[in-house]
C-alpha cells in the first residue's frame, strides 16, 4: 500500500472530474477571486526529479531537522532528515513505509466537510512530509514548502501530516514560499492529530510571491486536555488563504489561535477559522490581526459552533484590523453558533486607521511622519510575535515586514 | 526667546485664542493660569503644532518662524511638550522609542547618531530623575501605565531631549502629592540659564513646587493680567471670578513681559 493506492485517494480522484469550483455563494469563499482560481491547474506530479531551488534567502534558519518538498515532491537535497532527536519522527509521505501510512491519519473523515481543493489536494498530493512526535521536545521542526509554476501543471498539492503521541511536545513550522514570476501557486492540507495531554505549537510562514496563490487548510482533531496553539503569518501571495477547522473532540481541551495578515498591492489574504466544541470544559482562543495598506483586502471569518452537551465551553474570538489606506477592504466576520448550557463565549472586531493622536505625540518628539506611522504599524503588529519563542523566526517576520522596531 | 505675538487659533468657525501675546526670556519659568475653555491647552498645542488650528498672528523661538514648521521640526528646534494626556502606543518600546526620537531631531540638527549602548547611560541619569525603576524603559510607551507613571514619562523624556523650550501642559493633573513632588522635583533639576519653561496650571499647588517667574492669567482667549508669583497666591484666595466677570476692554491690560 501507498498514500497513491489508498482508497481515499481513488475516490478523490474520481469525484475531480466532476467538481465544482467554489461560487461567492460559499460564505468561505466569498471574497476569492473566483475566476483566477478556475486557472490553476492540478495533476499527478512527475516522477520525484529534484527541482533546484534556491530557498536560503527566503525562509528563516532554523537549526534542526528539516523537510523541504518543491513542486509537491520531496526535495532529499534541500532537506535535513538525518539526526532529529530520539521521538521525531520525519519522513516524505511517498516514502512513508506501509506499516506507517496505517497508523497515521491519511484515511480519517473529519467533521468539517471537505471542498473542493481539499479534494483536489487528496487526488493529487502524493507527498508530503509525515511529522510522528513522542516526548517533549524543545527544538523546531521546520517543513518548507515551494511553488515553481512552469511544469505540467501551475499549481502544486502537498499534504503535512503530524501526529501528536499522547503526553507530547513539539514546535512544527510549516514556511510556504514560490518563486518566479508565472502564475501558478500550492495547495497545501495539513491534518493534525492530537493525543491526550499532547502540546503543539504550529506556526504559518504563508510568503509565495504576489503573483501566486496558496490555498492552505489545516484540520485538527484534539484529545482531552490537549493544546494546540497556531499562529498565522499570512503575508504573501495574490490570494493568500489559511483555513482552519478544529475540532476539540476530548474533554478539557484547548486550542489558541492567533495571526497576522499584511497586505500591500492588490493582494487578498484570507482566514477562515471554524473551531467545534463537542467536549465539555473545552477553551478556545481566536486572536487575529490585519494591517492592511494600498488596495488590499483582508477577511477573516471566525466561527465558533459548540455543539449539544459541550457544558462549560470557554471561547473568545478577537479581530483587529488597521487600514493604511483608502482603497484598502477588510471583511470580518465573527460567527458563533451554540447548543450548549453554561458557556461563555466573546467575540469582538475592529477597524481602524493610525491613530491621530499617537502620530502627533512622537512628531512633537522629533519623529518624522513616515517614521512615526512605520513605528506604529510595527507595534501593532508585532504584538502578534510576542509569544513566539524563536527569535529566529521573530527577526525573519520582523525583516520580511522591513522594519527594525529592536 | 519665544516670541509670541496677536497669536490666534480657531477650529473652524469657533475661536478659541483671541490674540495672545507673549514674551518668555532665557532661563524663564512662566506660569500661565485660567479657568476650563479659557485655551490653555490650544495655546501648548498651537506651540507644539498640532494640526486642526486655523492660526494667526506670530510665534518665533529663537528667531525662527515656529508656525511653519511641522511638529518633528519644531521638536528639533527645541520646543518640547509635556502632553495632559500622554497617548498610549501599544507595541512600541519606551527605550525604542526615546532613541528613535533623540536620533531623528540629532540627524535633523546634523549631530552624530548616539547609539544604543551610550543612549542607556543617557537614559539611566533621566530615570534617576524621575525614579523610574528599570524595567520601565521597556515596556510600551505609556500603555498600562498610571496617571502618574504617564507624567513621570513626560518629565524623563523630556530630560531625554533637553529641550529649549519646556511647556508643560497641566503636568500636575492626576497626580497625589508624592507624584506631584517627583516630577517637580524633575522640573526644577532640568530648569537652567538657556532652558525656558511654560507651566500651564489649573491650580496654584503644582507653583509651590515649580516656582515660576512670572505668572500670567488666560481668559478667553487673551492674558488678561500678569504678575510675579504672588499673583498665583491671589488667585488662589480669589478663583477666576474677577477676570472671568470683567468686560473685556475694562480688563487688566494684557501683559507682554519680557
Amino acid at each position: 500500500m501507498s498514500v497513491a493506492t489508498l482508497p481515499s485517494r481513488t475516490a478523490a480522484l474520481e469525484q475531480v472530474e466532476s467538481l465544482n469550483l467554489p461560487t461567492k455563494r460559499d460564505e468561505a469563499w466569498r471574497y476569492a477571486p473566483h475566476k483566477t482560481l478556475g486557472q490553476l491547474t492540478f495533476g499527478p506530479v512527475a516522477a520525484a526529479d529534484p527541482v533546484a531551488a534556491d530557498i536560503d534567502g527566503q525562509i528563516p534558519d532554523i537549526d534542526g531537522p528539516r523537510l523541504v518538498i518543491v513542486n509537491g515532491v520531496v526535495n532529499t537535497a534541500l532537506s535535513r532528515l538525518d539526526g532529529a532527536p530520539a521521538g521525531i519522527r520525519l519522513v516524505g509521505l511517498a516514502e512513508a513505509p506501509a506499516a506507517d501510512l496505517a497508523n497515521i491519519a491519511l484515511e480519517r473523515e473529519y467533521d468539517a466537510a471537505e471542498d473542493s481543493f481539499s479534494i483536489i489536494n487528496r487526488a493529487y498530493g502524493t507527498d508530503g512530509a509525515v511529522v510522528q512526535i513522542d516526548g517533549q521536545h524543545d527544538g523546531v521542526i521546520h517543513i518548507v514548502d515551494v511553488a515553481l509554476p512552469g511544469s505540467a501543471q501551475n499549481t502544486s498539492a502537498t499534504r503535512v501530516i503530524i501526529e501528536m503521541a499522547a503526553g507530547s511536545s513539539a514546535t512544527v513550522v510549516e514556511t510556504r514560499i514560490g518563486s518566479g514570476d508565472a502564475f501558478g501557486g500550492s495547495n497545501v492540507r495539513t491534518e493534525i492529530s492530537l493525543a491526550a495531554d499532547a502540546n503543539l505549537e504550529h506556526i504559518i510562514l504563508q510568503d509565495l510571491p504576489a503573483t501566486q496563490i496558496h490555498l492552505g487548510r489545516v484540520d485538527i482533531v484534539q484529545e482531552t486536555s490537549s493544546i494546540f496553539r497556531a499562529r498565522l503569518f499570512n503575508l504573501g501571495s495574490d490570494y493568500g488563504r489559511v483555513a482552519y477547522h478544529v475540532h476539540l473532540a476530548g474533554e478539557g481541551a484547548q486550542a489558541d489561535l492567533s495571526g497576522l495578515y499584511f497586505g500591500f498591492g492588490q493582494q487578498t489574504l484570507d482566514q477562515q477559522i471554524t473551531v467545534v466544541h463537542s467536549a465539555k470544559n473545552c477553551m478556545s482562543r481566536q486572536s487575529f490581526r490585519g494591517v492592511l495598506d494600498d488596495a488590499s483586502t483582508g477577511v477573516w471569518n471566525g466561527g465558533v459552533d459548540v455543539r449539544p452537551g459541550a457544558d462549560g465551553t470557554d471561547s473568545e474570538q478577537s479581530n483587529d484590523n488597521l487600514l493604511l489606506s483608502r482603497k484598502a477592504d477588510v471583511n470580518t466576520m465573527p460567527r458563533l453558533e451554540i447548543l450548549a448550557d453554561e458557556v461563555s463565549c466573546q467575540h469582538g472586531a475592529t477597524v481602524g486607521q493610525l491613530d491621530e493622536e499617537a502620530l502627533y505625540y512622537m512628531r512633537s518628539r522629533g519623529i518624522p511622519k513616515g517614521d512615526a506611522s512605520r513605528l506604529l504599524v510595527t507595534g501593532f503588529a508585532s504584538q502578534m510575535m510576542d509569544d513566539l519563542e524563536s527569535e529566529t523566526i521573530r527577526t525573519w517576520i520582523t525583516e520580511r515586514l522591513g522594519q527594525d522596531n529592536a | 526667546m519665544l516670541h509670541v505675538e496677536n497669536l490666534t487659533a480657531s477650529i473652524g468657525e469657533t475661536p478659541i485664542l483671541k490674540g495672545l501675546d507673549l514674551d518668555v526670556g532665557a532661563g524663564q519659568v512662566h506660569a500661565i493660569m485660567g479657568p476650563n475653555g479659557s485655551g490653555k491647552s490650544t495655546f501648548a498645542h498651537t506651540l507644539a503644532g498640532r494640526d486642526g488650528y486655523e492660526i494667526g498672528g506670530t510665534v518665533t523661538l529663537d528667531g525662527a518662524d515656529l508656525l511653519e514648521m511641522e511638529p518633528e521640526a519644531r521638536a528639533a528646534a527645541g520646543v518640547f511638550m509635556g502632553f495632559q494626556y500622554p497617548v498610549e502606543i501599544p507595541g512600541v518600546n519606551n527605550m525604542y522609542f526615546l532613541r528613535t526620537a533623540l536620533n531623528s531631531v540629532r540627524r535633523t540638527r546634523g549631530d552624530d547618531e548616539i547609539g544604543a549602548r551610550d543612549f542607556l547611560a543617557v537614559a539611566q541619569e533621566a530615570m534617576d530623575l524621575v525614579e523610574m525603576k528599570q524595567d520601565f524603559l521597556y515596556r510600551s510607551v505609556n500603555a498600562g501605565f498610571s496617571g502618574g507613571e504617564k507624567k513621570r514619562n513626560e518629565i524623563l523624556q523630556m530630560a531625554v531631549m533637553q529641550p529649549r523650550l519646556a511647556v508643560l501642559d497641566e503636568t500636575d493633573s492626576g497626580l497625589d502629592i508624592d507624584a506631584l513632588r517627583v516630577v517637580a522635583a524633575g522640573v526644577n533639576a532640568l530648569r537652567g540659564p538657556d532652558r525656558s519653561m511654560i507651566v500651564i496650571t489649573h491650580y496654584q499647588r503644582l507653583l509651590d513646587y515649580i516656582k515660576p517667574d512670572f505668572v500670567h492669567v488666560l481668559v478667553d482667549g487673551k492674558i488678561v493680567e500678569s504678575g510675579d508669583h504672588t499673583l498665583a497666591l491671589h488667585l488662589e484666595d480669589h478663583g477666576y471670578a474677577g477676570f472671568v466677570n470683567h468686560k473685556f476692554d475694562d480688563a487688566p491690560l494684557s501683559g507682554v513681559t519680557a
